[in-house]
């Protein structure tokens, strides 16, 4: 893509005579390696799917964390160089902790992810003079789900640029563009919160090398009622299993 | 809160009705935010129909309470009759001013009927026995400020014996419990031409 | 022959320097009350402002339709009330930016407050503060303050001078105070219920025309808001001028 290197390739915040900002770009690369994540909003709640590479028998598969709490009623899915999302879940949690604080209220989902995102261009100088707080542009992009009382349900996908957008269904990561087709494929406006569970796990079973179980992929949702929530893996043991039974009802009626 | 007048805390009102008179006090004794008494009366009768009420630092409530029985009493034998609410007002003016420069720490009151005709008469003093002549009502104590409210609001000229007591209550009961310092009972006295009717009213106890 | 006299001011040269000192704050005087119905809110204060024994103003309004269908008062020191509620004013423009125009609700605002109140602990402003409005359910709300933030929400308070002589008779007639049942022998109290909004500007009127009668800090005006789900409205009462 970037065959021909340039001066431009090295200070982080230069534009290139074309108007790009390289590294930012590359950052986008750097997601495109990362493990699957599926995000998928019904009416219901959201659900958030991620792929844990367990690359060897002896790792311990629940210390793989790839969905994380930022509040009880916002969570987050993430791919790529997940250790640049601590900086940014811990600077959620702050401004979602902060809000509460100060106004009483859980903060909008909206709010959180603009936040996220206002961190994300801090490999530069601020423009009223904040420190430069990173030496690159973060290499993870983050599927937030959350739940408010002004729009409900509400899936926004955060991009190392600092822009974010509203989804309804959202994959990010390697077997990104498979599943982001499935979920056009999928997706409509009626899905109900069981119905996007065997959904995100169906497409990660796709988009998997691994055969899917409850120790390399993991499902969270998040709701008006239970707020958010990780699932246990008993619990994704279950979905797994009629999901399984589903396609083998389908195989079935083909053959 | 070295002031000596609020020191013991209480407070007293009277007002006047048609053809009769009220005057209450609460009950408590403390010793600054140490409740030390539930039963410190400080509405005191002088002749059937005179009552004084006296609020400030207790040992001079006491004492003043002791100094007036005295000179009454002179007086009824003097002048074989009980003293008339006027003249005991007087007598409590001059008796405060003769302290002018070391004077009790005391808010009394005065209230009752004319022996003769019934008319009634309150009155209000500082602590150095400046009179306060009102014709509607008379506070004193700690919850002067909070009495003052309640009187202005709730008073309304030429009610009879039965709404007075209602509406003496209501503003003594209400104005004690927006101050520390008053409280823990009430006393309230009705005076009319034939009888005096004394009520201890059942109160917040905090 | 002597030409030169020594003045008379060198006896007075102080070896100790005077010291001068500012004192940063003033009481304004005025009383404000706001009462809580059940689809109404209102907050009150009388239009005096004084400074010592003088009147500086029969009419200087301190209640404030801030936006968002919430009104605010800060009685006391009068330029620390501008200051808190210019501030507030400010704060809820960018709660608008960061919260893509949504509306402050009353609870949020009345958080927002004490950490604008708290923020000055070592310095505070010298106001009681009272905000007005409706909760999420549509209900009358009334939040009151100390100088340092601490709040509480409740149906009716008084703030400012003559706040020891209103508050007592809120107590008696908003929340029945000391009222029981007829021919209960105390043991029944009389039950709360919800005050219709004419008889709450009925009982603001008498609480303040009393106060105005003892109290030489109240006086002149009575300015009224009322705050409905349909807005903020503002009525005007005049009070004895002496």
């Amino acid at each position: 893509m970037f065959l021909t290197r340039s001066e431009y390739d090295r200070g982080v915040s230069t534009f290139s005579p074309e108007g790009r900002l390289f590294q930012v770009e590359y950052s986008l690369e750097a997601i495109k390696l990362g493990s699957t994540a599926i995000g998928i909003s019904t009416s219901q709640g959201v659900i958030l799917g991620v792929e844990k590479r367990v690359t060897s028998s002896l790792l311990e598969a629940s210390s793989i964390e790839k969905i994380i709490e930022i509040d009880h009623h916002i969570g987050c899915a993430m791919s790529g160089l997940t250790a640049d999302a601590r900086s940014m879940i811990d600077h959620a949690r702050v401004s979602s902790l902060t809000h509460n604080l100060y106004y009483d209220e859980d903060i909008r989902v909206e709010s959180l992810t603009q936040s996220v995102c206002d961190l994300a261009l801090r490999f530069g100088e601020g423009a009223e003079g904040e420190k430069r707080l990173m030496s690159r542009p973060f290499g993870v992009a983050l599927l937030i789900a959350g739940v408010d009382k002004h729009k409900g349900p509400q899936l926004y996908h955060a991009e190392p640029s600092g822009t974010f957008y509203r989804y309804d269904a959202k994959a990010i990561g390697s077997g990104s563009e498979g599943a982001q087709a499935e979920l056009n494929n999928e997706y409509h406006k009626s899905l109900t919160l069981e119905e996007a569970e065997l959904l995100a796990l169906k497409i990660l079973k796709q988009v998997m090398e691994e055969k899917l179980d409850c120790k390399n992929a993991q499902l969270a949702s998040v709701t008006a009622e239970g707020g958010f929530q990780i699932y246990s893996e008993e619990k994704t043991d279950a979905i797994i299993k009629t999901l399984n039974e589903q396609a083998t009802d389908e195989d079935t009626v083909i053959s | 809160m070295s002031d000596p007048f609020s020191i013991n805390g209480g407070s007293a009102v009277a007002m006047v009705g048609k053809d009769c008179i009220a005057i209450a006090s609460d009950l408590r004794l403390g010793n600054q935010s140490l409740g030390v008494s539930n039963n410190f009366e400080k509405i005191f009768g002088f002749g059937d129909k005179c009552f004084l009420g006296l609020t400030g630092l207790a040992t001079d409530v006491l004492t003043l309470k002791e100094t007036f029985r005295f000179k009454t009493n002179l007086y009824k034998l003097r002048e074989e009759r009980s003293i008339e609410p006027e003249t005991l007002a007087n007598l409590v003016s001059s008796t405060l001013y003769e302290r002018r420069f070391g004077p009790y720490f005391v808010s009394p009151i005065v209230a009752g009927l004319g022996h003769k005709d019934n008319k009634p008469f309150i009155c209000g003093f500082d602590s150095i026995g400046c009179i306060d002549f009102a014709k509607d009502f008379i506070v004193s104590g700690t919850a002067s400020d909070q009495l003052y409210g309640m009187c202005e609001s709730l008073y309304e000229p030429d009610l009879e014996p039965e709404q007075l007591f209602e509406t003496i209550s209501q503003a003594l009961l209400n104005a004690v419990d927006r101050d520390a310092l008053s409280g823990w009972g009430a006393v309230v006295y009705i005076v009319t031409k034939d009888k005096v009717v004394k009520r201890v009213l059942k109160t917040r106890q905090d | 022959m002597q030409t030169t006299v020594a003045s008379e001011y060198s006896n007075e040269i102080h070896s100790v320097p005077i010291e001068h000192r500012f004192n940063p704050y003033s009481d304004n005087g005025g009383t404000v009350l706001g009462i809580a119905g059940e689809d109404f809110a209102v907050l009150a204060g009388d239009t005096r402002q004084v400074e010592g024994y003088s009147i500086q103003s029969r009419y200087e309004p301190k209640i404030f339709d801030v936006g968002d269908n919430i009104v605010m008062t800060a009685n006391g020191f009068a330029a620390d009330g501008v200051a808190l509620i210019d501030k507030f004013r400010q704060q809820l423009k960018w709660y608008k930016f960061d919260n893509f125009g949504g509306k402050l609700e009353i609870k949020s605002a009345a958080r927002y407050i004490q950490h604008l109140l708290y923020g000055k602990r070592f310095f505070p402003y010298y106001v009681s503060t009272l905000i007005a409005g409706l909760d999420e359910e549509g209900k009358g709300a009334v939040y009151s303050y100390d100088p340092v933030g601490s709040y509480e929400r409740e149906q009716c308070r008084a703030g400012g001078a003559a706040a020891s002589l209103i508050m007592p008779f809120l107590d008696n007639q908003v929340n029945f105070k000391n009222q029981f049942i007829p021919g209960t022998d105390g043991k029944e109290k009389k039950p709360l219920k919800y005050l219709t909004l004419e008889e709450v500007i009925e009982l603001v009127r008498d609480a303040f025309s009393s106060a105005t009668e003892r109290h030489i800090y109240v006086g002149d005006g009575l300015e009224i808001k009322i705050v409905t789900k349909d807005g903020v409205r503002t009525e005007y009462y005049p009070l004895k001028r002496d």
